[in-house]
């Protein structure tokens, strides 16, 4: 299991004879490189980065003991604006070992002390026709684990678009996330124009009590389901076979 | 290896001084020099007061002590020997200067602690020490930290 504090600490045993002139060069030059994304409390490259409104980056574990333990009234270390936790914006790279399985994602170790890092706030996909779009916020944001979080960045995204029938599949670790937009859809169930179904319908149970106030009742929703599915499935061989 | 590093600082903090030691050598702040030596919890740095200030060619001496959790807490920075005479600078070298005490924050490094205390310097307009000079001294006669003292920071441009 790749952790990524082990590579740090191996970095952090620099011979700290202070008189040694002879620092590491190539990781003084790694860390110049990278200096853009260097957490500002701990001045090395940000892990589990955060990213405050004011566009500020750190580590989550520093900003968190920050907060929580030492700062007077949650401000920001650099430009001291109120920093609120669950307005943070986590940062999910490619290729990183925190952005393996999110299910399978062990604790930030070696900081036992600090929680998970607050997960990604998902705004729905975003609607091709419309302009302004009014969905409600309706993401799987179950209970600490984030549907679209680390690994979904690195699934390929491919989205198809016929006439007024927008179809978007992600392929990767999950092939069952399909989302689907149907255009001119009846207002009378709820469904406004380019209501997304932005999940696998494996988690939308989990989903469901972020729904709108307008849901409708779970037999509709089922039979939609599984027109939406089929028709997913039809476009899915249409492009397979074209 | 790990055992030359100060008992007193956290890893994190020891990373972090290594760290800004490191930019330190590589980018000094104008006007400062870091003595070298293997403490790494206690900095000496010499301060050349800027030209064309009453500080010119004035040479101090900044001691910098860092506490177990730094950078989650300030440093305790004061100047050792003669303290240059200054009007938020008292005569036993504590500096009442706010972002050493109440408005600290981990995103300050030592040079940038550095830059605020010349600028300090070189916006003084007279060489005197505090009005209540005598009367604070006497309170810290037994060692106090400036931390330790309860600052109301002055709202003038000095
Ligand atoms: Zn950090
Ligand atoms: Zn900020």
């Amino acid at each position: 299991m790749a952790e990524p504090h082990n590579e740090r600490n191996a970095s952090s045993s620099v011979d700290s004879d202070l008189g040694n002139t002879t620092w590491d060069s190539g990781k003084q030059n790694a860390g110049s490189s990278s200096s853009g994304f260097d957490c500002n409390i701990c001045l090395e490259l940000a892990q589990d980065p955060v990213v405050t409104l004011c566009g500020h980056l750190f580590c989550w574990p520093c900003l968190y003991r920050w907060l929580r333990g030492h700062s007077t009234c949650h401000e920001c270390p650099v430009c001291k604006a109120l920093v609120e936790e669950d307005k943070l914006v986590p940062l999910y790279g490619r290729g990183n070992a925190n952005s393996s399985d999110p299910r399978k994602k062990p604790p930030p170790t070696a900081y036992s002390d600090i929680p998970h890092r607050p997960p990604g706030q998902r705004p729905p996909p975003a609607s091709p026709s419309s302009g302004q779009n009014h969905f409600n916020q309706h993401h799987a944001q179950s209970s600490g684990f984030n549907f679209m979080g680390p690994q979904g960045t690195g699934a390929p995204m491919a989205a198809a678009r016929f006439g007024n029938f927008t179809f978007s599949a992600g392929f990767g670790l999950f092939p069952s996330l399909f989302g689907f937009q149907v255009h001119g859809f009846p207002d009378g169930n709820g469904f406004g124009p380019g209501y997304p179904f932005g999940f696998p319908m494996g988690f939308h149970g989990a989903a469901r009590s972020y729904a709108p106030p307008a849901a409708v009742s779970d037999q509709q929703e089922a039979k939609l389901s599984r027109l939406l599915m089929f028709l997913g499935f039809i476009v899915f061989l249409y492009i397979l076979f074209l | 290896m790990s055992s030359s590093s100060p008992k007193g600082l956290s890893r994190i903090a020891a990373n972090r001084l290594h760290k800004e030691l490191k930019e330190w050598q590589m980018n000094p702040p104008a006007g400062f020099k870091h003595k070298v030596s293997d403490n790494l919890q206690r900095w000496i740095v010499e301060v050349n007061g800027a030209p064309n200030t009453l500080y010119e060619n004035e040479t101090y001496y900044l001691q910098v002590d860092f506490p177990e959790n730094y950078p989650m807490e300030a440093p305790q920075v004061i100047f050792t020997h003669n303290p240059p005479l200054h009007p938020h600078i008292y005569s036993n070298g504590h500096i009442c200067l706010d972002i050493l005490y109440d408005s600290w924050s981990p995103a300050m490094t030592v040079s940038s602690i550095c830059i605020s205390i010349l600028s300090m310097l070189s916006s003084s307009t007279e060489k005197a020490r505090p009005v209540d000079n005598d009367r604070y001294v006497r309170n810290c006669r037994n060692g106090k930290s400036p931390k330790e003292t309860r600052w109301w920071f002055h709202d003038d441009k000095v």
